[in-house]
């Protein structure tokens, strides 16, 4: 499987094609994405790598193929994606952009280490400079298993991944349920949602304050739009051009991207670790432990209940 | 003047043919006087042979052969028992001149007052005579319920005694012979037959035992012919004593006795009784100090306080109480021979103890005969216990601690340890050592036939290929205990490259020289073996994981120290090539997983540090084990720390450097006082165990640490709980004994303390486990087996487990 990864990867960074599907955006859409992308060129950023993260069925697939505005991923309501992350480069005016779809990581009430583990070789000697984790805005709760999918991905890259992270929310379209406001279900769910992402990166409290933006995303094509034919959030806002700002902000935060090194993907090799001590181990084991049993075995011989006889010597007692 | 003695012979000296009457007035004189100047001295010399060689002092049962150690225990005992007292009192100053006056030319010894003695207990010469003289015997002859006077009976007659009594002249009083302590000194039996000589004789020997001021025998006719005995006596009494002192005279050359010649003036009388007197003085000076330890010493000055006078009984008394202690203590040769200085304020036991004049160590052919041993004797030497050499005491304990030692050198089919006297020096041993060698060489030949299930589950040799073992020993090499071992086990000869498995040791004791007491053994083995890895194993619900062997073969080299029978210190070099093997035996460089899927994917966590599936290494490797734990009736008491240490050298694939430790400490707590003795109820026992495992530096999976498991975390299967690369691992036991077993109750915590995933390839996670884990749970020692129900604390679910031998 790894080695079917492989190749894939070098397939895909040969087919660098032209962006031709932000033609298909809405003019609007289409000025305000040149207009951040020019932004980002101006940041130095030629070159956007976006990794795309979540449990399955949540609409990865989609919001890539809406991102790119092509229908590049296939995308099927009732099976599970394919097994193997794909990798979609588009350039646009010397600006490239890839963005990396990736299989659910989760599989029978477990994270599958085993999809995490090919996602972490397939990334191999890629630097990701932002993250989108994906779930639904219309689930009402969050659990273990998304504490654990977190916790997947912040021990394959790092607490840092999440200093460029997004969290993605799909459906946005929906009818909060009875007696919450759109805005108010809306703040709950994400503060929920980024509650579990910071304790599955173990996010100290203190630490990127709020920093982790959350997007509304409506992939379906019932989704509304306005009157420049934006598609549009309830709250009225163009989804796209709007997740293309958080990512350009996200990008400009003045964390680094995360190189996926083979360091990374193995973790720090534990065999290593310590190895200059062992001198120093070795001498305190020998002075502290060995020695002291030592002494304490004297002890014992010195301590022990001799019989009598054994004590008696000629010498030892003498009358009067 | 003259010692007398009469060890070992039923007759006084001639002088005891003076009758008895005779010496009556002898002793009353000197009693009344208060003269310190009495000597009681023991001589083992009789005057008559005093011209020749002085005969050894005996001990009755000397002449019997002493029986090898182990079945000795008895034999001496008896002997201790039996042994024969002599006192002598030689009379000495001035009173002793005037009994010697009244006692007229009847023997130098006799007139000073004296010389008395002997305490004898004969049983063995009774049986002896009843059993010569059990046939018939004659009617007295004479009318019913008359006195008759010892010389009155007929010389020709066997007369039957029905009983004997004691009348005690002073008392006033009679008692049966089993009720006074002088009967050990009568050799006639109630229902004996004896003739009017016996019984003279019997009179003669109890009148020069010393025990008694006077004594007199007498008959009673009964009406069915037989007589009744009975023996009127005045016990001896001296002066009251308020000091005690125990002296060693074994070994001591005996004191010549000088004869006095009856025409000697009374001024030469009076030297020469102070010559003697300063002669004893010197005697005790020279003589060594006893064992014997205050506390009995006091209680003996204690006795010698509450009777006041001394008396015959009551240096009886004393002489059972020092022989007890001696017994007691294990000093099985020693005896009271004599009590001297008697009539000063002084009581002076001396005791011949049995100091070991000669160590002999003998070896034996198959039949028994002597013969030239192979071992070399220092190699025996060194086990024995430096009480039983030369100049110590004979102790049975210390006898006994020397068959241990040798038989723990297993070079020995037969090992006796026998004490002798020493003939040639009084009152010493001989600790003689026999010794039966083992063959030198052996080898041996097993092999079997497995047998498997075949068609239609009809049992069928697997093979007509045999199985077994070769082995062959060469034990004791050049006499100082090196051997070589070797063996070789296949399932199959005709295919042993399959499962061989085999085995070459060399020990060489004494590393330091044979005569270093340092104990240092250097031993060299080839080994190999094939184990089931428990780091790949399944943790709870997850299928069975596909196993993995790993076969290590290589050599080893080390040196251990023994401290004491079970702490050591053990240190060395280890060369090893360890290879990970799967089901069908292929090479398997990393473990395999059950995918979710059902499929079996091959990319596991490694299984060796190369990659290959096949590790070369060489390491130190150093274990110091201190245990000071002892069995209290049966159940194990004390404290066990065990400290092992496998330290990398860079040597071998990958250039292996690690620091590889592990710590784990016992401590078996009494929880309540007991009597310790055969057959006592073993304490309730509470044991504290703590294990800690830890590897810096690189770490292949098959030297990472497992949790669960009988000797881990008791109620999960072996690796159950993971393998890290640190672990901890906590235990309590209450062990409650309960008749002839205990029943325990324990609580278990194994823990990977985060370290799994520090273990390449995280086989923990891999395969689903939960990297820590408790138990508790109750159980059952039924001989050899535990029976235990264990709760495992992850499911909350109990099984019922049999295992051998013990956790900790």
């Amino acid at each position: 499987m790894g080695f079917m990864s492989q190749t894939h990867v070098s397939m895909a960074s040969q087919l660098i094609r032209e962006w031709t599907g932000i033609q298909q955006f809405p003019s609007a859409t289409q000025t305000k994405l040149l207009e951040l992308l020019g932004k980002l060129k101006q940041d130095n950023v030629s070159t956007l790598t976006i990794l795309v993260m979540g449990k399955g069925g949540v609409g990865k697939s989609s919001t890539v193929n809406s991102l790119i505005g092509e229908r590049v991923v296939a995308v099927s309501a009732f099976q599970s994606e394919g097994s193997r992350p794909v990798m979609v480069s588009r350039s646009r005016a010397g600006f490239t952009l890839n963005i990396i779809d990736t299989p659910g990581l989760v599989e029978g009430g477990y994270v599958n280490d085993q999809a995490v583990e090919i996602i972490k070789r397939f990334l191999l000697n890629k630097t990701i400079d932002v993250l989108l984790y994906v779930d639904r805005l219309d689930a009402y709760r969050v659990d273990n298993l998304d504490r654990q999918v977190v916790r997947a991905i912040t021990d394959s890259f790092g607490k840092g991944i999440w200093q460029r992270g997004v969290v993605v929310l799909t459906h946005a379209q929906l009818s909060p349920p009875d007696g919450l406001s759109y805005d108010e279900f809306f703040s709950r769910r994400s503060e929920a949602l980024v509650k579990v992402v910071r304790l599955g990166a173990r996010m100290k409290k203190q630490d990127s304050q709020g920093s982790l933006p959350v997007v509304l995303v409506e992939n379906s094509g019932r989704c509304n739009k306005n009157e420049s034919d934006e598609k549009i959030l309830p709250n009225g806002t163009a989804w796209i051009p709007n997740l293309v700002k958080t990512i350009r902000e996200v990008v400009s935060n003045g964390s680094k991207g995360i190189l996926v090194d083979k360091k990374l993907i193995e973790g720090p090799n534990p065999n290593d670790r310590g190895k200059i001590l062992i001198p120093f181990i070795l001498a305190f084991q020998y002075f502290f432990v060995v020695k002291r049993i030592q002494r304490a075995i004297k002890n014992d011989i010195a301590k022990e209940s001799k019989p009598m006889w054994e004590l008696t010597s000629n010498s030892i007692l003498s009358v009067n | 003047m003259a010692s007398f003695a009469l060890p070992g012979q039923l007759f006084g000296p001639p002088l005891n043919t003076s009758s008895v009457s005779r010496r009556r007035p002898k002793f009353a004189p000197s009693f009344s006087s208060s003269t310190p100047s009495f000597n009681c001295e023991l001589s083992s010399s009789s005057p008559s042979s005093s011209s020749q060689n002085p005969k050894p002092l005996k001990f009755v049962t000397s002449s019997e052969p002493f029986k090898p150690l182990d079945s000795v225990s008895k034999p001496l005992a008896f002997s201790a028992a039996a042994a024969a007292i002599l006192f002598h009192l030689s009379g000495g100053g001035i009173v002793g001149g005037n009994g010697g006056g009244g006692g007229g030319g009847g023997g130098g010894g006799d007139g000073k007052g004296g010389f008395w003695s002997r305490i004898f207990s004969p049983q063995a010469f009774a049986r002896e005579e009843e059993s010569s003289q059990s046939q018939e015997w004659d009617s007295h002859g004479l009318p019913a319920n008359i006195v008759v006077q010892l010389n009155k009976l007929s010389g020709f007659k066997k007369y039957k005694v029905s009983e004997i009594l004691f009348f005690d002249r002073r008392r006033w009083s009679t008692v049966s012979i089993t009720e006074d302590s002088f009967h050990e000194m009568v050799s006639i039996r109630p229902g004996g037959i004896y003739t009017k000589a016996q019984l003279q004789k019997e009179l003669e020997t109890l009148a020069t035992c010393g025990m008694f001021e006077k004594v007199d025998l007498e008959g009673k006719t009964n009406p069915d012919g037989t007589i009744g005995v009975t023996i009127s006596f005045t016990e001896s009494t001296w002066q009251s004593a308020d000091k005690f002192r125990c002296i060693n005279v074994g070994l001591m050359p005996q004191t010549k006795p000088i004869e006095m010649d009856p025409d000697m003036t009374d001024k030469e009388k009076m030297e020469y009784y102070r010559s003697q007197e300063k002669d004893y003085r010197r005697r005790i000076d020279r003589a060594r100090p006893c064992l014997l330890p205050m506390s009995v010493h006091r209680e003996v000055l204690q006795m010698l306080r509450e009777q006041g006078k001394v008396s015959a009984r009551m240096l009886q008394k004393i002489r059972d109480r020092v022989q007890k202690w001696y017994n007691d203590e294990g000093y099985a040769c020693a005896q009271v021979v004599n009590f001297g200085n008697l009539n000063t304020k002084e009581v002076v036991c001396e005791v011949v103890e049995g100091d070991i004049t000669q160590l002999v160590i003998q070896f034996q052919d198959k039949l028994g005969n002597v013969c030239e041993g192979n071992t070399q004797l220092p190699v025996i030497r060194r086990e024995l216990p430096k009480q039983l050499r030369q100049g110590h005491v004979f102790n049975i304990e210390a006898g006994k601690q020397a068959l241990r030692n040798i038989n723990s050198l297993t070079l020995f089919s037969n090992i006796e340890v026998n004490p002798r006297p020493d003939e040639k020096n009084e009152g010493g041993i001989i600790v003689e050592i026999k010794l039966k060698e083992l063959e030198q060489k052996s080898a041996e030949v097993t092999t079997e036939w497995n047998i498997v299930p075949g068609r239609n589950g009809r049992p069928t040799l697997a093979s007509i290929q045999p199985g077994g073992t070769v082995s062959f020993e060469h034990r004791n090499i050049k006499g100082l205990n090196r051997s070589i071992l070797g063996s070789v086990t296949a399932s199959n000869f005709f295919n042993p490259q399959d499962d061989l498995v085999f085995k070459l040791d060399y020990v060489h004791p004494y590393v330091d020289g044979v005569y270093n007491p340092r104990n240092r053994t250097f031993r060299a083995s080839c080994f190999n073996s094939r184990k089931l890895s428990p780091v790949f194993t399944g943790g709870p619900g997850v299928d069975e994981v596909p196993p993995i062997w790993v076969d290590r073969a290589g050599v080893k080299a080390n040196i251990t120290e023994n401290f004491t029978r079970q702490s050591k210190f053990t240190y060395g070099l280890v060369m090893e090539e360890i290879t990970t093997r799967d089901e069908s035996s292929h090479i398997s460089p990393t473990g395999q997983r059950v995918l979710p899927s059902g499929g079996i994917s091959a990319d596991g966590p490694p299984t060796t540090l190369s990659g290959t599936g096949v590790d070369r290494m060489a390491f130190a490797q150093g274990n110091i084990t201190r245990d000071n734990t002892k069995f209290v009736n049966g159940a194990i008491v004390g404290e066990r720390d065990v400290f092992q240490l496998d330290q990398g050298l860079g040597i071998g694939s990958k250039f292996p450097f690690f620091n590889r430790h592990q710590l784990s400490v016992t401590r078996f707590i009494q929880l309540m006082q007991v009597e310790e003795g055969a057959g006592k109820a073993p304490p309730p026992v509470l044991v504290l165990h703590g294990h800690y495992g830890g590897c810096v530096g690189d770490l292949p999976s098959y030297d990472a640490f497992t949790l669960g498991g009988p000797y881990s975390v008791r109620g999960y299967n072996m690796g159950e709980l993971g393998a890290a690369r640190n672990i901890l691992e906590l235990a309590t036991e209450l062990r409650i004994p309960i008749r002839n077993t205990h029943v325990y109750g324990f609580v278990e915590h194994g823990n990977d303390l985060g370290s799994s995933k520090d273990v390449k390839g995280n086989p923990t996670e891999v395969y689903r486990r939960m990297g820590h884990g408790s138990s508790y749970g109750v159980g059952v020692k039924l001989g050899l087996v535990r029976a235990e129900y264990a709760v495992d604390h992850n499911s909350g679910t109990g099984s019922l487990f049999f295992r051998f031998g013990e956790r900790f």
